[in-house]
C-alpha cells in the first residue's frame, strides 16, 4: 500500500454473487463428490463400502435436489430462467452449466431408482399403507447392475461436466486474479469430495448407526484428499511467492496486506491439518472430522466468492462485507439448509438409508 | 454540433482545437466499418475539477438508484515531495464503462443480453437480462453492478438513448471542466479524433485503464498518471455509500 495515496471517493461495489451462490457452489460439489462415493458399492460392488454407498446417495441426491433453487435464488431475475434455454450463449460457461445441471440431476436420479428397487420392492412386500405405491415405483425390484451401469456412464459424465463448469465459470473471470487461476478447478472438486466424505460422516450418524466409515477406508481417503489439498495449496503459494507465475503472483499480492485474508489463509490450512490428523490419528472422532470437512468446503466457496468480490478491480483497499439478514444475505444461507433438511426428513421417512437391517422396520 | 450528431462537448467546440490530418497512429477503429460510428471518448484528466457533475447528470439523466453509480470521479488525495518540501494534492479520475472493443463482459453473459452495437456502444438488453451478475464479475474496471430497481445488470451505456437522438451524453454535455470529449473515432473531422490528434501533435500521452486486460478500452486519458491505471495502491476510500435498502 503507497501511504502517499488516499482514496476520498470512489464507487464501493457491492458483493453480486450472493450466498446463495455460495450455497448453490457447496451444494452441488458435495452432491457430486457423494455420487461419486456411492458408485463404490452400486456400481463397483465393494463389499466394504456398501453402507457408505447408501448415506453416500442419500446426500447426493438431497444436496443434488437443493443445489438448483439455490442457484435461481441468486439471479436477480429468476422468473427469467428460460432465457438461459431459449438464448443460450454458448462462450459462456455459464449458459452450458444451465444445460449440464438438469442433465446430471436426471442422470442421478435415474441412478438413483435403479439403485433403490431391491429397497423399494422390499417395501412392498412388507406391505403396509404405501406397499401400492412402492410396488409400482419398485417396476419389479430387480438389482440390475448392467441398468446401473449405463445410467451410471451417462450420470457420472454428466456430473464430470458439472465439476468442470462450476470451476472454469469462476476461472476463466480474469478480471479476479485469485479466481483466475488453474488452480481453481482442482481446489473446488478436492474440497467438495472431503465435503462430500464429511457429510457421509455426519450423515451416518444420524440416519445411519455411525459404523459405516469402520467398513470402508473411508477415513484414510479424507486423510489422502487432505494431503492432495495442502500439497495444492502449498503449490498455490509458493507459485505465488517465488513470482514464477505471475497469475499467482497478482492473486497473491491482492489478499496478502490483509490480516483478515492472512487469518483465512491460516484458518484453512489448520481446518486442513486438523480433519488429517483426526482422519488418521481418531477415527473414533469421525463425526468432528466430517463437520470440520465440511466447513472446509463451505469456508473455501465462501471466501473465494464473498471474500474474492470484495477485493476492488480498481479500487485501493478492499470492500467491507457485512451480511445482510434478508434475501441477499442470511436468508439464502439458512434458506437453503432448511429446504436440504425438509428434502432430507422427506427422503428418510419414504426411503431405509440405515441399512438393510432396517429396511423391513 | 453538425448534421445533428454528437460531435463534441460545449467546451471543446468553442475551443476550436484545430484539425489535424486525419489517420495518425492513434487508437484506430479497428472494427467499425467505414460510414459506421464508432463512439468513443476522450477524458482530459488535467481539466477535470472533480465537481462531480458528471455523476450527477448521469444518475438525473439515467434513473440510477441511490448508491449505485455509472460514472464517478475518483478522488485522491497524493502526497509528494516537491523541492524538498511535502505538498498533497487532489487527483481527479473520472471512470465509466469503457465500452471495450474486446469486451470482458460480452461472452460471459449466459443469455446474450449484453452485446456490443455496430457502432461500438456496450449495452444491455434490459428484456433478456436475467440478471446473473456474471458480467459484473467479469468487467475488469468494476463499470457494472446490478440495479437494485430493475434487478438487471447495469453499467454506463454513453447515453444510446440520447446518441441515438443527436444529443451528447448527460455527463459530456454537463462537465464543468470540459474534460470529457465525446464523439466518432470514424469522423476525421469530428472533435473527439481532432483533440485525439491534437494531444498527439502536444506530445500528450493518450492512455487508456488496465491495457494489460486485454480488453482495448473505447475511453482514453490525457494526463492519466501510472499510479492509477489499474487497482489503485493506496489507503481505502474515506467514503462508502451506504448500503440500499432492503
Ligand atoms: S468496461 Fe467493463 S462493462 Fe464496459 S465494455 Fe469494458 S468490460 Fe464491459
Ligand atoms: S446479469 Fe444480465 S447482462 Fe449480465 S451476464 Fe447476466 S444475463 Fe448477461
Amino acid at each position: 500500500m503507497n501511504p502517499n495515496i488516499v482514496e476520498v471517493v470512489n464507487v464501493s461495489r457491492e458483493v453480486a454473487w450472493l450466498p446463495w451462490a455460495v450455497q448453490y457452489f457447496f451444494l452441488i460439489g458435495l452432491s457430486v463428490g457423494a455420487f461419486l462415493l456411492s458408485l463404490t458399492w452400486y456400481v463397483l460392488r465393494w463389499p466394504a463400502w456398501k453402507r457408505v454407498s447408501r448415506i453416500a446417495l442419500l446426500g447426493a441426491l438431497t444436496c443434488g435436489m437443493t443445489a438448483p433453487v439455490a442457484l435461481l435464488s441468486d439471479l436477480h431475475q429468476p422468473g427469467r430462467f428460460l432465457n438461459f434455454y431459449l438464448y443460450p450463449n454458448l462462450d459462456s460457461w455459464m449458459a452450458w452449466g444451465a444445460f449440464f445441471i438438469p442433465l446430471y440431476l436426471g442422470g442421478l436420479v435415474l441412478y438413483s431408482w435403479l439403485a433403490l428397487r431391491p429397497d423399494l420392492k422390499r417395501l412392498a412386500n412388507a406391505g403396509g399403507r404405501g406397499a401400492a405405491v412402492y410396488r409400482r415405483l419398485a417396476y419389479g425390484g430387480h438389482d440390475s447392475l448392467g441398468a446401473i451401469r449405463a445410467a451410471t456412464v451417462f450420470a457420472l459424465g454428466a456430473a464430470a461436466l458439472v465439476a468442470l463448469y462450476t470451476g472454469m465459470e469462476v476461472m476463466v473471470v480474469s478480471a479476479r486474479p485469485l479466481w483466475n487461476t488453474p488452480f481453481l478447478p482442482v481446489q473446488f472438486f478436492l474440497t467438495a469430495v472431503a465435503g462430500a466424505i464429511g457429510l457421509v460422516l455426519v450423515l451416518d450418524r444420524g440416519v445411519g448407526d455411525g459404523t459405516a466409515a469402520m467398513d470402508a477406508p473411508l477415513l484414510r481417503l479424507l486423510a489422502a484428499i487432505q494431503v492432495l489439498v495442502l500439497a495444492l495449496g502449498a503449490a498455490w503459494l509458493l507459485l505465488g511467492m517465488s513470482g514464477l507465475s505471475p497469475r499467482h503472483a497478482e492473486a497473491l499480492a491482492q489478499v496478502a496486506p490483509s490480516m483478515a485474508w492472512r487469518i483465512t489463509a491460516v484458518w484453512a490450512a489448520g481446518s486442513a491439518l486438523a480433519t488429517l490428523w483426526l482422519a488418521v490419528r481418531r477415527p473414533q472422532w469421525r463425526l468432528a472430522a466430517g463437520l470440520i470437512a465440511l466447513h472446509s468446503a463451505w469456508m473455501m466457496r465462501w471466501t473465494v466468492f464473498i471474500g474474492g468480490q470484495g477485493i476492488p478491480k480498481t479500487s485501493a483497499g478492499y470492500y467491507s462485507y457485512t451480511l445482510p439478514l434478508g434475501h441477499e444475505g442470511l436468508l439464502g444461507i439458512v434458506g437453503t439448509a432448511g429446504l436440504w433438511i425438509a428434502i432430507l426428513i422427506l427422503l428418510i421417512s419414504v426411503l431405509p438409508w440405515g441399512g438393510e437391517r432396517r429396511a423391513g422396520a | 454540433m453538425s448534421d445533428g450528431k454528437p460531435s463534441s462537448t460545449r467546451r471543446a467546440f468553442l475551443q476550436a482545437i484545430p484539425a489535424i490530418t486525419a489517420g495518425l497512429a492513434l487508437p484506430t477503429s479497428a472494427r467499425a466499418a467505414p460510414g459506421k460510428h464508432h463512439w468513443a471518448m476522450l477524458v482530459d484528466i488535467r481539466r477535470c475539477i472533480g465537481c462531480q457533475a458528471c455523476t450527477m447528470a448521469c444518475i438525473m439523466e439515467n434513473a440510477v438508484p441511490e448508491n449505485s453509480f455509472r460514472t464517478i470521479v475518483s478522488t485522491y488525495v497524493v502526497q509528494q515531495l516537491t523541492a524538498g518540501r511535502t505538498t498533497a494534492g487532489t487527483y481527479m479520475l473520472p471512470r465509466l464503462c469503457n465500452h471495450c472493443e474486446d469486451p470482458a463482459c460480452v461472452p460471459v453473459c449466459p443469455v446474450g443480453a449484453t452485446f456490443k452495437r455496430d457502432d461500438g456502444i456496450v449495452v444491455v438488453d434490459g428484456d433478456r437480462c436475467v440478471g446473473c451478475a456474471y458480467c459484473v464479475q467479469a468487467c475488469p474496471y468494476d463499470a457494472r453492478f446490478i440495479n437494485h430497481a430493475t434487478n438487471k445488470a447495469d453499467k454506463c451505456t454513453f447515453c444510446a438513448h440520447r446518441v441515438d437522438a443527436g444529443l451528447l451524453p448527460a455527463c459530456v454535455e454537463t462537465c464543468v471542466g470540459g474534460a470529457r470529449i465525446f464523439g466518432d473515432l470514424n469522423d476525421p473531422q469530428g472533435t473527439l479524433r481532432r483533440s485525439l490528434n491534437a494531444a498527439k501533435k502536444n506530445g500528450d500521452a493518450i492512455k487508456v485503464l488496465k491495457p494489460e486486460a486485454g480488453t482495448r478500452p473505447n475511453v482514453f486519458y490525457i494526463g492519466l498518471d501510472d499510479r492509477f491505471r489499474g487497482r489503485v495502491e493506496g489507503q481505502a476510500a474515506l467514503w462508502h455509500p451506504t448500503s440500499h435498502g432492503a
